[in-house]
């Protein structure tokens, strides 16, 4: 019987704590990690323990992403409070393409959208979940879930295509808000 | 857009995804079934999809120092304005602090979501919702909400600081004298009449929600999950039952419609707890004597369809003033006949001290006994029998006192000491038989004495006293 992931959050969270203050002491401070990277180093490490309370991978994984998701909104909300009054608050696409990365995702307005497609087709919401904060492959995610990986390819596309167009819609009327 | 809506579209996308690119759109029209909506949203999506290629592919990056911002506030740490002294408690929903608002010098209460769980929207609009709810009720029973603030994107609710205990940490000292209770329920009473008169209901009362401060005040806290009547979104769905359960109403229980009623059934199942010192749906072991009227009004608050309660808190509130001001036959258990107050009770308070003197007495001798029988085993007898004759005697002492001079609040005394009584009385009997049976052929007289007394001890508290009490407090009293 698996347990709770409710109930496993607080031990995955405290884990994902720990290899972050260990990263921190070791390298030098302002460098970034993929959250997957650091997702995948949790398992390890709570893998190795006697008593890991984890069926197996994707169990693990399907309770990380969500950590990861709660973890990643809560440092986006802190940033934005901080810059508050100062100039627009949402991390433009600019800023990430000079810091020769990938276009940067307003984290918030993911989470946002997410949200709205959780209420029209939750099982989607956690396709796109598990792939985008835990990292897993479309094999993995379709273990997760319970269905077959040409499923989850289809409906992976089309939460994508979903989420895209909700954040573009509102990224265009928060503009047109502003005078 | 509804559910059928949505599998329909997400049929028509995932259809035309196994089409050609050139020819989506015109699949898409020729499957839409003459939807023009459906139609319009599927190929916008398809739309959506040609530009989305990439989008959320490279995962998410992370500055492992972000950790820091969700470590919970230690002793001493400045939050915003507020300097955390120490934890008062946690919840599953919130974690409260004690803290010191450095602007003004004050002593806050400062409420906090878990770290964990400060990122999910509907655990925030429920905090929100709270301070909100709170808020809007300036009572002296409620306490006040000086402001709802977010620090760092987290949300705190800083609020009247209460120096004091729970209502629960009183009840779980037994039962609470009538009048008391009477009074407390009273201004749980007025904090529910504020709070209906705001449109608010509390729907989470039960005895950890309410405060006594050191000075004897009541304050009802925590409308986490208070709802606003006004509001027409509700972060609560039909269905889902939201509460203690043991407080909970029927027809908050199955999540069906509920209002302001079900604050009143809270409270009687509070008020019955307070005079009975037990839920009233619990197990009864004793049957406790409870100010009749005072009963009766928590017996109407409890009733199931809620249009047997009473109808509004004032109601309610104006019935327990008038029970307060008027405590007319006070004691559920009259006697029967009027004798309780002859000769019947005569003998019960006889027994009582008759019992007291007894075990007084038996210290003597089982000290000799634990002479006899030296070692551990000594000492552990007469140990145990003294500590029985300290707890039966003073307890017996005290109820004899009551009778004698407070006979009104003998019902209340006997019900607090009813299980120490009992405990006292069962290892008293136990321990002399032992010690009897330990000292044996070293000293047969002395042993014989032991065991006789214990053999009558435990006769006289299974069989004596319990028709001495019937005699005195009627045939349905089981004390």
């Amino acid at each position: 019987m698996t347990p709770d992931p409710i109930s496993l959050m607080p031990l995955v969270y405290d884990e994902l704590r720990r290899i972050a203050a260990g990263y921190i002491r070791r390298e030098r401070p302002g460098q970034t990690l993929q959250a997957t990277a650091l997702v995948n180093e949790a398992f390890v490490r709570l893998a190795a323990e006697k008593a890991r309370p984890f069926a197996n991978r994707t169990h693990f994984v399907a309770i990380a992403a969500l950590s990861m998701r709660q973890i990643l909104v809560q440092r986006a909300r802190a940033r934005k409070a901080a810059k508050r009054g100062g100039a627009p608050q949402r991390v433009t696409l600019d800023e990430g393409l000079m810091a020769g990365e990938a276009p940067s995702i307003d984290v918030l307005a993911l989470d946002e959208a997410l949200t709205r497609l959780a209420d029209l087709d939750p099982e989607m919401a956690r396709i796109v979940e598990l792939r985008y904060f835990g990292g897993l492959t479309v094999e993995e995610t379709a273990e997760a879930v319970g269905s077959s990986p040409a499923t989850v390819k289809r409906h992976w596309a089309m939460a994508r295509a979903w989420l895209k167009r909700a954040m573009d819609l509102e990224s265009e009327e928060a503009a047109d808000r502003r005078p | 857009m509804n559910r059928e809506q949505w599998e329909r579209l997400k049929t028509l996308f995932v259809g035309a995804l196994d089409q050609p690119a050139e020819t989506r759109d015109e699949w898409v029209a020729r499957h839409a079934a003459g939807d023009e909506m459906l139609a319009r949203e599927a190929a916008a999506l398809l739309l959506a999809h040609e530009t989305a290629q990439g989008f959320l592919d490279t995962p998410p990056t992370i500055d492992p120092s972000d950790f820091a911002t969700l470590e919970e506030p230690a002793r001493g740490a400045r939050v915003g304005s507020y300097e955390i002294e120490y934890e008062i408690g946690r919840g599953g929903m919130g974690i409260v602090y004690c803290a010191r608002d450095v602007r003004l010098g004050r002593r806050v209460a400062l409420k906090a979501l878990p770290p964990i769980h400060d990122t999910d929207a509907g655990r925030r609009e429920r905090l929100r919702r709270e301070a909100r709810a709170a808020a809007t009720i300036s009572h002296p029973a409620v306490a006040t909400v000086y402001a709802l603030e977010e620090i760092d994107g987290r949300l705190f609710i800083a609020s009247e600081f209460i120096e004091g205990h729970t209502l629960r940490s009183e009840i779980e000292d037994g039962p609470i004298e009538p009048a008391r209770a009477l009074s407390i329920a009273i201004d749980i009473a007025r904090a529910l009449c504020a709070a209906h008169d705001a449109g608010i209901v509390h729907r989470d009362l039960k005895p950890e929600n309410v405060l006594i401060t050191s000075g004897g005040a009541v304050k009802v806290v925590d409308f986490g999950i208070a709802h606003v009547d006004s509001s027409r979104t509700r972060l609560t769905r039909p269905g889902d039952a939201v509460g203690t359960p043991a407080y909970m109403a029927p027809e908050q229980l199955i999540g069906g419609e509920s209002d302001a009623r079900v604050d009143i059934y809270a409270l009687g199942v509070v008020l019955t707890e307070m005079i009975r010192g037990h839920h009233p749906l619990a197990p009864v072991r004793v049957a406790a004597p409870a100010p009749a009227r005072a009963s009766d009004i928590a017996r109407r608050c409890i009733e199931t369809d809620p249009n047997d309660r009473y109808q509004t808190a004032r109601e309610l509130l104006e019935a327990l003033e008038r029970e307060l001001r008027n405590p007319r036959d006070a004691v559920a258990t009259p006697p029967p006949d009027g004798a309780a107050t002859g000769l019947s009770r005569w003998w019960w308070e006889f027994h009582q001290a008759v019992v007291s003197a007894v075990y007084a007495v038996m210290v003597w001798p089982t000290w000799m006994a634990r002479n006899v029988i030296g070692g551990p085993r000594g000492n552990a007898v007469f140990v145990a029998v003294l500590a029985a004759a300290i707890v039966a005697v003073t307890l017996r002492l005290h109820l004899w006192f009551t009778s004698r001079f407070y006979p009104a609040e003998l019902g209340w005394a006997r019900t607090r000491a009813a299980r120490w009584v009992r405990g006292s009385d069962a290892l008293f009997a136990t321990a002399l038989v032992i010690a009897g049976g330990l000292v044996g052929d070293a000293h047969p007289a002395l042993a014989v004495l032991e065991i006789a007394v214990g053999i009558a001890a435990a006769s006289a508290f299974a069989l004596v006293e319990p028709a001495t009490t019937r005699a005195a407090f009627g045939p349905s009293d089981r004390l």
